[in-house]
């Protein structure tokens, strides 16, 4: 059997193919790091940079990073590969997988891998809304690393033709819908030529809908990750607002929304105000031909925004020196320096207090304060939605959704549809 | 009576109509997203929406994508991916499909069903096994790898026992008077005359792994063995919309070669499918 496995590996050296199998020098250590790329930009380029920075100032360990796709093929990728007993040492997954994760056994908390009183102290230093996502049952299993919320364009010159205050966003649901009123507009045929508000609900529909619900005093799930509250009447109320700002108010389109396009609508003026995720800033910034704003979304009653993006993650298959290594490749990630410039180079919000303090973050937002918004909101969020058996009950919910919003169920049905879902999948983890 | 004559003629006639409406309908739609993608591709992303007759040229969609990915090497790896793959296929499925149409040995039927039922489970199902076997030979992160799991494809099997059993057993016993042995039946006989079967099965292959993207995805890690779906998906990343112009232009640059290689040989093609449909 060994002789025809390297017939078979003679076979694929022979073609000229195998660049992967080169074995590794004994002392250093060589640590694999997916990545998923979820934004423009040579990302790639980037990354592969800073595994070269690093590698130069940390001789002795190797870093080989592996870009994975789209977030869904990386958690797909990662969890054949912990599958099949070849798991990476680090990876960046949404902060949503956590509890995916640790069911199948494949992260380890980072509290069993610091031990000086200074790491125990990193620990600490970032915002503490993106911790909510990184850390259950008094242990943290991720460190953020490329973070967002959601926040909101607006056009300053559609405000401007509809009499509005162009420098000032609606601060409010019931504002919302009267700027919403005024800003939509119709041809001679009675076709809406501009949508007032356009909330994207394609693909993750349950990310926008948490602002709304947020908003609305109430969390969809429980900090365990075990229950979720997709029933409750503020979730249903805040549902109803969604869909009427479509069907009684005419603001919004109907139906589902695309995400992947609704910046595209922005720039062509099909919608005034758009909520979008944070990263979209170096694109709007980009492509937008107007003057256009961003701010914190209207409160209902409160404010309110989940947080989202991707963690850092260090994987349990790994020796006591791997593990060791790829802690300090994350600490030295996530330090404020190299926090800044990633947030700068992606759009991405920096992690900690500490990276807005630093000099070049300072200098960027000196003359292009719109990052700052993220930052601000970020007392008003909650932890995205986030539970054991995650794909499948964000699921429910998506489905729920969407049937609420092009109208072939009411908000009330949607809801608890997707609740007696989640329900039956979440029984046996209690 | 003149209107009785007419009718046949205006049978044929209302009938060559219907089909040319047809064939230009069907044409139309399958042309549709190639000359969008065309368009959005040499304009501006400002013009991906819109339609102006006069709009200004750019390649610059063409130099970010180029720019954005190693797409000649990616280039390189596909083409290897490909023509490994359809030279392991026809070995593999020749060899079997000759097996099953004209040898008889225990168990031939069971062996057959076996190999139908595959053809029943979707690849993607046996990813984690897949992947297991692949880190078990050390071939993570090699082209071999990409290509192993698809080289003994039921499909090809099937199709080729399918034609190889329609082969008059006259011929087969002309060419055993004249000399030749089980291979060389299967040589000078049976490979020549299924040609337009495998004309038709490479074409089926070829773009069935020139698209594949999710298995290759999950078992290489550089660039060195990746192929082009896989540098594709870096411009589908959707925390910030999509650039229609860039992906427009990226998806020219990595299905042009296909296109062109399908347009030059057309003729080849057409005939292949012609002379099977003839006999």
């Amino acid at each position: 059997m060994r002789k025809l496995f390297t017939g078979l590996n003679r076979y694929a050296a022979a073609l000229g193919l195998a660049a992967g199998i080169a074995a590794t020098p004994a002392a250093a250590v060589e640590l694999s790091f997916y990545y998923p790329v979820a934004v423009g930009g040579p990302i790639t380029r980037i990354v592969d940079g800073m595994a070269a920075d690093f590698e130069r100032e940390n001789p002795g360990i190797r870093i080989k990073p592996v870009y994975s796709g789209s977030y869904q093929d990386t958690i797909a990728k990662v969890l054949t590969a912990v599958k099949g007993g070849d798991a990476p040492h680090i990876a960046v997954l949404l902060s949503t997988d956590m509890y995916t994760l640790i069911d199948e056994n494949a992260v380890v908390a980072y509290d069993d891998l610091v031990s000086t009183p200074a790491e125990r102290q990193w620990l600490n230093s970032f915002y503490p809304g993106f911790m909510k996502n990184s850390q259950t049952g008094g242990k943290t299993w991720g460190i953020p690393f490329q973070r967002s919320t959601v926040v909101m364009y607006w056009n300053k010159e559609l405000f401007r033709e509809a009499g509005l205050d162009p420098e000032r966003a609606p601060q409010t649901w019931a504002e919302l819908v009267d700027y919403g009123q005024r800003l939509t507009r119709r041809d001679a045929a009675g076709n809406v030529t501009t949508w007032g508000v356009q909330v994207p609900s394609s693909g993750f529909p349950y990310w926008l809908f948490q602002t709304f619900t947020t908003q609305n005093g109430i969390e969809l799930m429980n900090a365990a990750g075990t229950e979720t509250y997709f029933d409750r009447p503020q979730v249903i109320e805040a549902l109803q607002f969604w869909v009427d700002l479509s069907r009684r108010h005419g603001i919004h389109p109907p139906g589902v929304v695309e995400w992947g396009t609704t910046p595209k609508d922005f720039f062509e003026r099909k919608a005034a105000i758009i909520y979008t995720t944070t990263g979209n800033l170096t694109n709007i910034r980009n492509n937008a031909g107007f003057e256009f704003g961003v701010a914190m979304l209207p409160a209902g009653a409160q404010r309110g925004t989940p947080t989202g993006g991707g963690n850092l993650h260090i994987f349990s298959r790994s020796s006591a020196a791997e593990r060791a290594a790829a802690l300090k490749f994350v600490q030295w990630l996530s330090a404020p320096e190299r926090a800044a410039q990633w947030a700068i180079d992606t759009g991405y919000v920096a992690v900690s207090p500490a990276a807005w303090e630093t000099e070049r973050m300072k200098r960027y937002v000196a003359d292009f304060p719109a990052p700052t918004v993220a930052r601000d909101q970020l007392q008003y969020a909650v932890a995205e939605l986030s539970t054991h058996d995650n794909q499948r009950v964000t699921k429910a919910l998506n489905d729920g959704l969407q049937a609420a919003l092009t109208g072939t169920k009411t908000p009330a049905q949607a809801m608890q549809d997707a609740q007696r879902e989640a329900e039956r999948i979440l029984r046996r983890y209690r | 009576m003149s209107s009785l004559a007419l009718a046949p003629a205006f049978d044929s006639r209302f009938d060559r109509i219907l089909n040319t409406v047809a064939a230009w309908t069907l044409g139309l739609l399958w042309l549709l997203p190639l000359a969008y993608a065309a368009w959005t591709a040499f304009h501006p992303s400002e013009y991906s929406a819109r339609f102006e007759l006069f709009a200004p040229l750019t390649l610059d969609n063409f130099r970010t994508a180029w720019e954005a990915a190693p797409f000649p090497r990616y280039l390189l790896n596909t083409t290897l991916l490909v023509t490994t793959i359809l030279a392991g296929q026809l070995l593999l499925c020749t060899l079997a499909a000759y097996a099953f149409a004209r040898f008889s040995f225990p168990g031939r039927d069971i062996a057959f069903a076996l190999v139908l039922v595959q053809l029943m489970i979707m690849p993607d199902v046996l990813i984690v096994e897949n992947y297991r076997s692949i880190h078990r030979l050390g071939l993570v992160d090699t082209i071999g790898a990409i290509a192993l799991p698809y080289m003994a494809s039921a499909f090809g099997i099937f199709l080729l026992r399918q034609t190889f059993k329609t082969i008059p057993r006259e011929l087969e016993d002309a060419a055993r008077i004249e000399g030749c042995g089980v291979l060389g039946v299967l040589w000078r006989v049976y490979i020549p005359l299924a040609r337009p079967t495998y004309l038709a099965y490479a074409l089926v292959s070829v773009s069935h792994h020139w698209n594949n993207f999710l298995w290759p995805l999950v078992v290489t890690n550089t660039v060195d063995t990746r192929p082009l779906t896989v540098g594709l998906a870096v411009f589908a990343g959707t925390d910030q919309g999509i650039d229609w112009a860039v992906i427009s232009a990226a998806t020219l640059l990595s299905s042009a070669p296909l296109l062109i290689a399908f347009l030059l040989f057309q003729r080849q093609f057409v005939q292949g499918f012609l002379r099977a449909g003839i006999r």
